[in-house]
């Protein structure tokens, strides 16, 4: 593979709804394999589109997503399981299965790999226990508090150790102490290698942790390029990437 | 590699090799079993649902089930009389006792004859007072009302061209009154056979179509119910045969238990047939014997059911998850 192939490119990357909602305009963007970057920007400035897109969970109207130099645009849908196997992803929404204990919804990525139940039981104990939820995991999320479904979400995107780690909001029901230990979770798995990337409103915990943060703004990028990001409005400081 | 560079971005297909393969195998064992153990809890969960649709593709089975039964037991009783396929002669009333005689050892040097029996008008007679124990009221004819006949048994395997030529043969000879063809009676016997036969097919061809629409509605229910569920295993990128086979175990489950109702109707069936079938059959002097009805037919049901069931499956499938939207 080339060594200037970032983990994840955006070039040109506009997203255009049906009713004419441009969410994502003419997009560029570069992230390396193992950085962790912070999204943010007001809301329905095309945060989780973006991330959508990515996931391959929608697809652009115009340009190209490379992830390790592979246009996903273009991967066929054969081969689509197995990309979003290496990716761990945390909605917004949550997408629990609602009539699965928070063992069983945690695991899902693990059997859907087809791991041994063995094995399953072991990193499905370890991601629970991670976000604080052991005592709880024979629970059906519908019994659980907002925060408590979205740190079942959390545990269940990082449970099969991706390459690639996607966040929508990740901490928007969490109390701050509960917020920074879920942020410390996400920079161990960069410190692992996992490129990371955060959707979040809460730039006052995001510049706390002094990650590379990129601003969409109406569905426009406002501070970054491809390579190391740059932000040139005044609302932030200049970030370095790591 | 390079082939596989446009879809690969993790560099899955890389893992080739014999390990590779063992490990793929090991998954889908593993996932089998998984499902079936899912699929088992499932159905024994929504058992008043399950029963109503195990008795609905029973009902389907059982009736082409049952008419295959019939049809076999009627080629059974068409192959015992093909096995002795006989001619028997009647003389007229009164005829010459000689005629007949010389008949007998006529027809005994012919090679497609294999016994011929004569039965005397007296023979006859003593038989039907037996019989019929009607003795009182032929106690009062002043003659035996009855014929001289021959039975003449023929060879196994005689064509039935054969029988005409025979028959036309006997039907000149001196004192002749009738010749009666056993098999006019195993031509009917076929031809019955026949279309017990054709309208089992018809009915197995329209009724496989009910048992797959069954299972197919059943199966969508139960995807229809469970289909956020199937977008969130989407999402975290579950194949699409792992997300359509807990609903193929389904399809197998009901078929499987149609089969086991089929069987258990047909029994039941039986049951309630047997004693009026049994006597007219003794009448005839034979035991009532059923065939057909065996380990091979009843896994032969199971075997449809199962297959049914999961066609059922598969096409619910295709309607209901061919192009799941995930978000
Ligand atoms: N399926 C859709 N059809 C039409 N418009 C859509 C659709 N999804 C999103 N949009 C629009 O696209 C824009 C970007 O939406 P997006 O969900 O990406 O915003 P966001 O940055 O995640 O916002 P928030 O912070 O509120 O989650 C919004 O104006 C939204 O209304
Ligand atoms: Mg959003």
């Amino acid at each position: 593979m080339a060594p200037d192939v970032g983990a994840i490119e955006f070039h040109n990357v506009t997203k255009r709804f049906d009713n004419g909602t441009e969410a994502l305009r003419e997009v560029n963007l570069r992230l390396d394999e193992g950085s962790m970057t912070f999204l943010t920007g007001h809301s329905g400035a095309g945060k989780s589109t973006f991330l959508k897109l990515l996931l391959r969970l929608d697809q652009p109207t115009r340009g190209q997503i490379l992830v390790n130099g592979v246009n996903v645009v273009q991967l066929p849908d054969t081969a689509l399981p197995s990309y979003r196997q290496h990716i761990g992803a945390v909605f917004q929404d949550h997408h629990l299965l609602g009539h699965r204990s928070v063992y069983d919804n945690v695991a899902l990525p693990l059997r859907v790999a087809g791991m041994r139940e063995r094995d399953v039981a072991r990193r499905v104990r370890a991601a629970v226990a991670r976000v604080g939820l052991l005592a709880k995991e024979r629970l059906l999320p519908q019994h659980l508090s907002t925060g408590e479904q979205q740190r079942v979400g959390i545990a269940r995107a990082v449970v099969n150790r991706p390459r690639i780690l996607l966040a929508d909001e990740p901490t928007g029901n969490l109390d701050p102490d509960l917020s920074r230990d879920i942020m410390h979770l996400f920079e161990q798995f960069q410190q692992v290698g996992t490129t990371v990337i955060i959707a979040s409103h809460d730039r006052e915990l995001i510049e706390s942790l002094g990650k590379p943060i990129v601003e969409l703004h109406q569905g426009t990028l406002r501070s970054a390029e491809p390579g190391p990001v740059h932000d040139d409005e005044a609302t932030s400081e200049p970030q370095q990437k790591q | 590699m390079s082939r596989n560079r446009n879809s690969d971005p993790f560099g899955d297909a890389r893992r080739t090799g014999p390990r590779a393969w063992v490990e793929r195998v090991a998954r889908f064992v593993r996932d089998h079993r998984r499902v079936a153990q899912d699929s088992v809890g499932h159905v024994s969960h929504r058992l008043p649902t399950s029963l109503l649709v195990w008795v609905l593709i029973g009902i389907a089975l059982a009736l082409p089930g049952g008419l295959y039964l019939l049809q076999v037991n009627l080629a059974a009783i068409a192959d015992q009389w093909q096995g002795r396929p006989g001619v028997s002669v009647y003389f007229r009333v009164g005829a010459d006792a000689d005629a007949a005689a010389a008949l007998q050892r006529e027809l005994t040097r012919d090679a497609r004859v294999e016994r011929v029996e004569l039965v005397s008008a007296d023979a006859a007679l003593r038989e039907f007072q037996a019989f019929a124990g009607v003795t009182d009221a032929l106690a009062q004819l002043d003659r035996n009302p009855l014929p001289t006949s021959l039975k003449v048994l023929l060879v196994d395997g005689t064509a039935p061209a054969e029988f005409d030529l025979l028959a036309a043969r006997i039907r000149a000879a001196r004192g002749v009154d009738e010749v009666v063809i056993e098999r006019t009676w195993l031509e009917r016997l076929q031809a019955m056979t026949g279309f017990v036969r054709r309208l089992g097919f018809v009915l197995a061809a329209l009724f496989a179509v009910g048992a797959v629409l069954v299972t197919a509605t059943s199966v969508r229910l139960a995807i229809e119910s469970r289909l956020e569920e199937l977008k969130v295993m989407k999402l975290v990128g579950a194949t699409d045969a792992y997300i359509r086979r807990p609903f193929l175990y389904f399809g197998l489950l009901y078929g499987l238990g149609g089969g086991v109702a089929a069987a258990m109707l047909i029994s039941a069936v039986l049951l309630i047939v047997e004693p009026p079938l049994a006597a007219l059959v003794g009448s005839y002097g034979t035991a009532l014997t059923i065939e057909g009805f065996s380990m091979a037919f009843f896994g032969g049901l199971l075997l449809l059911g199962g297959a049914l069931g999961v066609c059922g499956a598969l096409l619910a499938a295709r309607q209901r998850l061919a192009d799941l939207e995930v978000v």
